[in-house]
C-alpha cells in the first residue's frame, strides 16, 4: 500500500482525502486498452477493471478473465423448470383435484410438455437475468471512480482501465508508470472520502426503502385479513357506476311501468316476426290434439333425408345416446369409468323389452321429447331446427330397424361371409340382440 | 486497419482450381456404383419385402423418394442461409456463403435426378403413390380420398414439379450469379440488388418448400393432412443443409484451401443453426403430434397409429432420442460447436438422422392393404389394416439409393464449385473474416 502524502512528482487530481482507492488510465482506442489490459495481466495484476462506451472484442481474454458459469447456471435452472413444470401438472391434475378431460389420462406427457416447456424458459430466463445482474454485482449504485470527472465520459468516448489499491501488486509509482508505457493519455488517482457522514446513505433514501417496503404489504395483509374473519358489511364499491349501471335486467323490479316488472312480455294479439309456427303438425308433432304417427305432409323421407338425420345425430345424439343408439355413448363410458353411474335411454330396445317404450314412442313424441327434453334430458328445439330433427326421428327408426332385423333382412348376396342360420330366437329378438337394457331416468 | 475488420490472408488459397472436377468424379464414382447396385438388387427381387404392391419396383421407388428428398433439403437449408444472409445483411456467413451458394445451385441436376420418379408416375406406374394407383378412385373405400384426386394427378403433380425446379433452381442461380459478379466488379451495389431481392424470393421460397412437401412428401399418405408439416420438413432440411456445409467447408479446408479464413467462430455459427433447427424440428414436431393427439380424429391420428405402435414406434423412439434429445442436451454447449472433430461428429449424426426422418415420414406409407371387397381384390393403399402386419422391413435399397443419390448431389456441388471460393469483393468480407464469437 502507498501512501497517499507521496504526490510529488506526476501531476495528479486529488479529490478526496482519505485513503487511495486506486489509479485510473485513460487510452485513445478500444486496441490500446486491449493491449494494456494484456500488460496489467501479464505483470500479475487481479483487482482491476476495464471501461469502455460498448463491449470491445478479445477483452476479456486480455484481461484473463474466466469464462462466466452462466451458461450452467442457466442449464439448471431450465432443467428444473422443466421438472417443476411437470411436478405443477402432476399435482394439480393428476393427484389433487383429478380432472378428466376429453377423456385423456389425467397425468398424460404430452399434454404437459406445453406447460412444461413454457416452464423451463421462463426459469432460463429468470435465472439468466438474475443470474446476470448478481454475477456482475449489479446493481451497483456508486463507485470510488465516479468522483473523477474523466470517469464520467466513459459511456461516451472514453476508454479507461482502473486498478484497484487493495491489489498484492499495487505500488502507486510503478503501476503509474506500468500504465504510461502501455500508452495512457493520463493516469489519474483516486481517493476515498474520510468524512464517515458523506459515506452513510442519507437518511431519507433508508426511510423511503423502509416505507414503501411497508406500503407494499397492505394489500397482502387486507387480503389475510378478509380470508380469515367474517364480515356483514356490504362489499367496498370502487366504481359505483359499473356496479350500479342505469339499465334493468331480466326479472327484475320497475317502478316505470303498471305491473311494476321491468319485463315488457309479449304484446297482446300480436306475433314477433318469424316465430307463428301455426303449423301444428311440423312444429309440434301433433295432429288433430295427438301425436303423429307419420310425418309432416312437407317432408320426403328418403335416403337424403336419413343421412341428414344420421349426420345430425352423430353430433348431437350420440355422445350420450351412443352411435348405435343403445344408450353407450362416450358420456356414459366416461361416467362409468368415474364413480358414477346412470343409465341412458336405449333408443332401439325391442318394444317388448323393458327399455324399449321409445320404439313404441309415436313419431310426434319423439320429436317433442327432441324439441323439449325428457327428465334429466334437455331440448335441442333453440340447436337444431325443426327439420332436422324430423331428419333425425327418421333416422332413430332407421336405427332401430337395423337393430331388430332379421337374418333375412340381409341381401342374399352379402350372407356368404356370415354363419350358418341358428335356430331362430324367440319371437323376432334375433339378429343383432339388443344389447343391454337400460330404463333410468333418461 | 481498425481492430474490428480483418481483410484477406496474401497468401490464401481461395480458387476452386480441379476441386470441383474432382468432387463431381467421386460424385459420380457414387451414383453409378450404388444406384447400379440398387439396380441390381431390384431386378434380382432382393429387394422388396413386397407389401401389398404388384410391381417389384415399389420398395426401389420408394427409396428413391426418400433419397431424393433427401438431396433435394440439403439445397433447401443451403439456399436459406444465402438468402437470408442477404436479407438481415448477415456479416458472419460471408466467408462461407460462396461455398452455400454453390451447395444450393445443385438443384437443376437434383430436379433432373428426380425425373427418376416422376417419369415413371407419369408413364402409369401405381404403387409409389397411392393416388396414382386405380383403386384409389374406388368410391366407397376411398371417399375421403375422392375430393382430392384432381390435384393429385400425375398430369398436374409433374406439372408442379416443373415449376418447383424453376423456382429453386431460378432462385439458387440468380444469387449465385449476382455475387460472382460482385467477384469481377467489386460493385458494393450489388449486395443491396439481392438484398432488396431476397425478401420477395424468400416468400417465393418458404411458399414453393412448402406446396413440394406437401406433393411429394405427404400425400405419401394422401388420406392425411397436416398444415404445419412443411415448416417441419423445412425444419429438418435445416438441420440437414448446415450439417453438410460444416462438412463441405472442413473437407475445402483439408484440400488447404480457405485455411486462414474460416476458424471455430464460422464452425461455431453453422453448429449454432444446426442446434437451432435441431430444436426447431422437434418443436414442429410436436406441435403437429400434439394437436392431433388431443383432437383424436380418425382421419388425422392413423398416420401417427402406424408410428407409435407396432415395429415402428422403435423408430419413432429412436427419432425422439436421436434427431433430438442427444444432440439438442450436447450441442447446448459452446465447445461441442468450436471444437471441430465435435462438429464433425454431430454434422455427420444429424446428417444420418435427418435421413431417418424422412425414411420416416414415407416409409409406413410402403405397406398397402389388399382387401376383398364383392368378389374382387381391391388395394385400399397404405396405413390400413392390423398394426402387427406393418413392419419397418429394412432393405438394402433403402441404403444404396441415398448413397447413390448423395453421388448425384455431389455432382450438382461439384459443378459449382469453380473459381472463387470466397466473395472476395463483398464489402461484408473483412467483417465476416475478423468475425467473432463472443
Amino acid at each position: 500500500m502507498s501512501d497517499h502524502d507521496t504526490h510529488d512528482h506526476e501531476p495528479v487530481v486529488t479529490n478526496g482525502d482519505g485513503e487511495l482507492y486506486g489509479v485510473l488510465a485513460e487510452y485513445d482506442t478500444p486496441g490500446e486498452l486491449v493491449a494494456a489490459a494484456r500488460k496489467v495481466r501479464d505483470a500479475g495484476f487481479t483487482d482491476f477493471d476495464c471501461f469502455s462506451p460498448f463491449p470491445v472484442h478479445g477483452i476479456d481474454e486480455a484481461m484473463g478473465i474466466k469464462r462466466t458459469i452462466l451458461p450452467l447456471l442457466v442449464f439448471g435452472g431450465g432443467f428444473t423448470g422443466t421438472i417443476l413444470g411437470i411436478l405443477l401438472q402432476w399435482w394439480t391434475n393428476a393427484y389433487n383435484w383429478p380432472w378428466n378431460i376429453s377423456g385423456k389420462p389425467t397425468w398424460s406427457i404430452p399434454a404437459n410438455v406445453p406447460i412444461a416447456f413454457e416452464t423451463t424458459i421462463l426459469l432460463s430466463v429468470f435465472t439468466t437475468f438474475f443470474g446476470m445482474w448478481i454475477l456482475n454485482k449489479l446493481p451497483q449504485v456508486w463507485h470510488p471512480f465516479f468522483r473523477l470527472e474523466r470517469f464520467g465520459r466513459v459511456t461516451d468516448d472514453a476508454f479507461l482501465l482502473g486498478i484497484e489499491a487493495k491489489d498484492q501488486r499495487f505500488d502507486l509509482e510503478k503501476t503509474t508508470a506500468l500504465l504510461k508505457d502501455a500508452g495512457a493519455l493520463e493516469v489519474e488517482r483516486c481517493y476515498l472520502e474520510t468524512d464517515p457522514k458523506r459515506k452513510n446513505m442519507p437518511r431519507w433514501i433508508t426511510a423511503l426503502i423502509v416505507s414503501s417496503t411497508a406500503f407494499a404489504l397492505i394489500p397482502f395483509a387486507i387480503a389475510a385479513k378478509a380470508r380469515n374473519s367474517h364480515s356483514s358489511e356490504p362489499h367496498i364499491h370502487i366504481f359505483p357506476d359499473m356496479d350500479f349501471q342505469p339499465k334493468f335486467k331480466a326479472d327484475t323490479a320497475s317502478d316505470i311501468f303498471a305491473d311494476g316488472r321491468a319485463n315488457r312480455g309479449e304484446i297482446q294479439n300480436t306475433v314477433a316476426r318469424g316465430t307463428l309456427d301455426a303449423d301444428d303438425l311440423f312444429f309440434k308433432g301433433k295432429e288433430n290434439g295427438d301425436w303423429t304417427q307419420g310425418f309432416p305432409k312437407n317432408i320426403e323421407v328418403n335416403l337424403d333425408f336419413v343421412k341428414r338425420g344420421q349426420n345430425r345425430y352423430n353430433i348431437y345424439c350420440a355422445p350420450c345416446h351412443g352411435y348405435d343408439g343403445r344408450g353407450e355413448g362416450p358420456i356414459r363410458q366416461r361416467l362409468k369409468a368415474g364413480s358414477l353411474d346412470w343409465a341412458i335411454r336405449n333408443l332401439v330396445a325391442p318394444p317388448w323389452e323393458p327399455g324399449g317404450h321409445v320404439v313404441r314412442m309415436p313419431n310426434g313424441q319423439l320429436f317433442n321429447t327432441i324439441s323439449n327434453g325428457y327428465a334429466t334430458m334437455s331440448g335441442y328445439a333453440s340447436q337444431i331446427p325443426p327439420r332436422d330433427r324430423w331428419a333425425i326421428v327418421s333416422y332413430v327408426r332407421a336405427l332401430e330397424r337395423a337393430s331388430n332385423s332379421l337374418q333375412n333382412d340381409v341381401p342374399q348376396a352379402d350372407l356368404r361371409d356370415m354363419p350358418a342360420p341358428q335356430a331362430p330366437a324367440p319371437a323376432g329378438a334375433a339378429g343383432s340382440g339388443s344389447g343391454s337394457a337400460a330404463g333410468g331416468s333418461k | 486497419m481498425s481492430a474490428l475488420t480483418k481483410s484477406m490472408h496474401p497468401d490464401e488459397k481461395y480458387k476452386a482450381g480441379k476441386l470441383g472436377a474432382q468432387l463431381a468424379k467421386v460424385g459420380v464414382a457414387l451414383a453409378v456404383v450404388f444406384l447400379g447396385i440398387s439396380l441390381v438388387l431390384t431386378l434380382a427381387g432382393s429387394a422388396d419385402p413386397n407389401s401389398g404392391h404388384a410391381s417389384k419396383w415399389a420398395r426401389f421407388f420408394h427409396a428413391y423418394v426418400i433419397g431424393w428428398s433427401y438431396i433435394f433439403s440439403i439445397c433447401v437449408g443451403m439456399l436459406f442461409l444465402v438468402m437470408l444472409h442477404h436479407l438481415v445483411r448477415g456479416r458472419w456467413a460471408t466467408a462461407v456463403r460462396r461455398v452455400a451458394e454453390a451447395m444450393s445451385c445443385a438443384f437443376p441436376i437434383v430436379f433432373i435426378a428426380g425425373l427418376g420418379f416422376i417419369i415413371p408416375l407419369l408413364a402409369g406406374y401405381e404403387d409409389l403413390y397411392y393416388w396414382a394407383h386405380h383403386d384409389a378412385h374406388d368410391p366407397i373405400l376411398n371417399h375421403h380420398l375422392h375430393h382430392k384426386l384432381g390435384w393429385l394427378s400425375p398430369g398436374f403433380f409433374a406439372a408442379r414439379y416443373v415449376i418447383y425446379a424453376v423456382i429453386f433452381s431460378g432462385l439458387a442461380n440468380y444469387f449465385h450469379k449476382k455475387s460472382k459478379q460482385q467477384d469481377e466488379s467489386g460493385d458494393a451495389k450489388i449486395s443491396e440488388t439481392m438484398r432488396i431481392a431476397s425478401a420477395p424470393a424468400m416468400i417465393l421460397y418458404s411458399l414453393a418448400v412448402f406446396a413440394a412437401s406437401f406433393d411429394i412428401l405427404m400425400s405419401m399418405a394422401p388420406k392425411w393432412f397436416s398444415t404445419i408439416y412443411g415448416v417441419n420438413f423445412w425444419a429438418s432440411a435445416c438441420v440437414g443443409g448446415f450439417a453438410a456445409l460444416a462438412l463441405m467447408v472442413l473437407g475445402i479446408q483439408r484440400t488447404g484451401r480457405l485455411t486462414r479464413s474460416i476458424g471455430p467462430d464460422h464452425y461455431h455459427d453453422i453448429g449454432k443453426w444446426m442446434f437451432a433447427f435441431t430444436f426447431f424440428w422437434a418443436y414442429t414436431a410436436f406441435s403437429q403430434f400434439m394437436l392431433q393427439w388431443y383432437g383424436n380424429m380418425p382421419e388425422e391420428t392413423h398416420w401417427y397409429k402406424y408410428r407409435l405402435f407396432g415395429e415402428w414406434q422403435w423408430v419413432s423412439i429412436a427419432m425422439l432420442v436421436g434427431f433430438w434429445a442427444f444432440p439438442f442436451v450436447f450441442l447446448l454447449s459452446r465447445w461441442t460447436k468450436r471444437i471441430v472433430p465435435s462438429l464433425v461428429f454431430f454434422a455427420v449424426w444429424q446428417l444420418v438422422f435427418h435421413w431417418l426422418d424422412l425414411y420416416w415420414n414415407v416409409m409406413p406409407s410402403y405397406d398397402w392393404l389388399e382387401v376383398a371387397q364383392g368378389g374382387t381384390v381391391i388395394n385400399a393403399g397404405p396405413l390400413n389394416g392390423n398394426i402387427a402386419y406393418h413392419h419397418v422391413g429394412f432393405s438394402p435399397v433403402d441404403i444404396t439409393v441415398w448413397i447413390g443419390l448423395i453421388g448425384v448431389l455431389l455432382i450438382g456441388i461439384g459443378r459449382n464449385l469453380k473459381g472463387n471460393l470466397i466473395p472476395t469483393k463483398d464489402p461484408t468480407l473483412p467483417l465476416s473474416l475478423s468475425h467473432e464469437v463472443m
